[in-house]
């Protein structure tokens, strides 16, 4: 599962080293568009539903974030 | 009584005397008090709207919380009992309640500013369409006085009550408490727009008196004053020759006032922002930062991020992404993706949010088209920046630019100051048509020679005044590429022999005392956000 987030990180942005950082909000490193797109990503690839109330900075500062988020809204 | 009157002083150190006398648990109402105080002094009776926005958010967000409260214990009591259909079913109904709860404190507080601020403006555009039309009738205009602050107190509270609605805060359950969150003075002229989260409790907990503390509220207040009172103050009478004239200026001129508009509203609003962060600071209060550097931006996205922050992240979370997460916007992506195919598809969602939301930042500085296209302007340049962005990279790397290092760094720096500058005439003009005139004027004639001629100089201001300005102006850049750069100032300065702390101290009082401009009874002009 995080292999396929992975995936979806690489194709949004592809200049950015996503194993390495744990900060891609605080940093800046994602902004809100790529959020958006990023959700978008996320929501058909995994079939959930991603709200606005999930949009944390927590929740996308790295890819484990993002692993924790799904799986939570998956069970 | 302006932020930068004498008398606004007098009344800050008399409150912060009062603050320090009291017991700690009780410092948060000698600051709900000035702050009332502060409001009733400038306003009179407005100050009634003011406690109906904050009563009328209190008691939403306590229900909100009652509904969240009655569904947890639902939930715990039987939840052995109900399938997972039935949990999914209860969930939605429950959702469903709370936004119509949401909506309703949400039209009423918003109501109040709609009405306000923009009624009479809806009249004049509606009324001119029924002449249009020729019918004989016409909506009447009211002469509404706007209260002030109203449009920061208002999204404050609005995103008190979303954030409460995402369950992100819990309801504040002390009403006199909470009127301090949406009062306190120093902010409620004009922001920043803070966040409950971040904000509440500091105002509600009692700080000790600390020397560090009150030294360096003093320093950003005397920092703000410079700001706004040796630039932006000065830099307006440029300014205000050129946009309020008669057209009589061309080319490089008009050009000219909106570079300097540009540095002035800087100036101002950052500067009164300053202010209010200093005092805050001396209460032992951290105000949320509402600038970072935004002359040094790189695009105009960019700049957003960096000028009137606590704004442009007010619209992201509580209108780009409930927006481009919707349901019709996910539908609207699907369709682009088939139509325009998957890159550009993609990206269409985005692209209309970005330009509704920035529609809505330019309606919140005012009822007026010139602000509606302000708006816009600023929303197709950073859409344009989303559909093509990539591609512009690209390009300039083939041709051997780096975006963002070095000398290409320093071409966006440039290039974003320009159009930050021809946005500044949609914001600064008397109207719509008079910025599209001042547009035309600028490109009619192409006349750098006024740089040297001396033609600057019959602008309001002479030679030793521009002088004076523009020493003033490479401070202020020079402080901000300083701080752009990572150096603490403040820390930095405090590090220094004590000689040399206050020579730097009473330069900077002298040249507010000496530099500021002053207006009649030595008042300074009051601030333009104000206005909003």
């Amino acid at each position: 599962m995080l292999d396929k987030i992975l995936e979806v990180l690489a194709t949004l942005r592809p200049e950015v080293d996503f194993t390495e950082n744990h900060h891609l909000i605080d940093d800046g490193i994602l902004d809100s568009f790529d959020i958006v797109t990023l959700v978008g990503e996320l929501n058909d690839a995994f079939d959930i539903e991603i709200g606005v109330e999930d949009l944390l900075p927590e929740n996308f500062n790295s890819p484990a974030a993002m692993l924790r988020l799904i799986e939570r809204l998956q069970s | 009584m302006g932020f930068t009157s004498a008398a606004f002083f007098a009344f800050t150190l008399l409150v912060a005397g009062i603050y320090f006398l009291f017991p700690k648990k009780n410092r948060w109402a000698v600051l709900l008090a000035a702050s009332y105080l502060y409001y009733f002094l400038t306003s009179g009776s407005l100050l009634l709207l003011l406690i109906a926005t904050t009563l009328i958010t209190f008691l939403t967000a306590l229900w909100l919380d009652f509904i969240n409260r009655q569904f947890d214990q639902t939930k715990t009591a039987g939840v052995e009992e109900l399938s997972r259909e039935q949990k999914k079913a209860a969930a939605a109904q429950v959702k469903r309640k709370k936004q119509l709860v949401l909506a309703i404190g949400l039209a009423a507080v918003l109501g109040i500013l709609a009405f306000l601020k923009y009624f009479n403006f809806f009249a004049t555009n509606f009324n001119v369409l029924l002449a249009a039309l020729s019918v004989p009738a016409a909506i009447p205009k009211f002469n509404l006085l706007l209260p002030l602050g109203i449009s920061f107190y208002t999204f404050q509270s609005a995103g008190y009550l979303i954030d409460v609605f995402r369950g992100k805060i819990q309801a504040d359950r002390n009403p006199f408490k909470f009127a301090l969150f949406v009062s306190f003075f120093p902010q409620i002229v004009q922001g920043p727009i803070s966040r409950y989260s971040q904000l509440a409790h500091q105002l509600y907990e009692g700080h000790s008196l600390d020397y560090d503390r009150i030294k360096f509220g003093a320093q950003l207040v005397l920092w703000g004053l410079f700001k706004k009172m040796v630039i932006a103050d000065r830099a307006a009478v440029i300014v205000n020759t050129i946009f309020n004239g008669q057209n009589q200026y061309e080319g490089f001129t008009v050009f000219f006032g909106a570079m300097l508009y540009t540095l002035q509203i800087y100036g101002d609003f950052s500067g009164g922002i300053d202010v209010a962060r200093g005092i805050a600071q001396i209460f032992g209060i951290d105000l949320v930062n509402n600038f970072a550097r935004p002359l040094f931006a790189t695009s105009i996205e960019d700049f957003w991020r960096r000028w009137h922050i606590t704004l442009s992240s007010w619209m992201r979370d509580y209108v780009f992404y409930p927006l481009s997460l919707s349901r019709l916007f996910v539908r609207m992506g699907r369709f682009f993706r088939r139509t325009l195919g998957a890159s550009i598809g993609k990206l269409m969602p985005t692209f209309t949010a970005m330009v509704i939301t920035f529609l809505l930042v330019g309606i919140w500085h005012g009822a007026n088209w010139k602000f509606v296209a302000y708006g816009m302007y600023n929303g197709l340049l950073i859409g344009l920046g989303i559909l093509f962005g990539p591609q512009v990279s690209r390009l300039a790397e083939k041709l051997g630019f780096t975006p963002g290092r070095g000398f290409t760094r320093g071409l966006q720096i440039l290039g974003t100051f320009v159009l930050v500058c021809f946005g500044r005439y949609f914001s600064r003009a008397a109207s719509f048509m008079a910025a599209l005139r001042l547009l035309d004027r600028t490109f009619s004639s192409f006349n750098p020679q006024v740089i040297i001629d001396g033609s600057l100089l019959n602008l309001g201001l002479d030679g030793k005044e521009l002088i004076v300005l523009l020493i003033a102006i490479v401070i202020l850049l020079t402080a901000d590429y300083l701080q752009e750069k990572g150096i603490a100032l403040r820390e930095r300065l405090s590090r220094q022999v004590l000689p040399l702390r206050w020579l730097v101290y009473l330069m900077a009082i002298f040249a507010v005392l000496i530099f500021g401009v002053y207006g009649i009874n030595f008042n300074a002009s009051s601030f333009i956000y104000m206005g909003f």
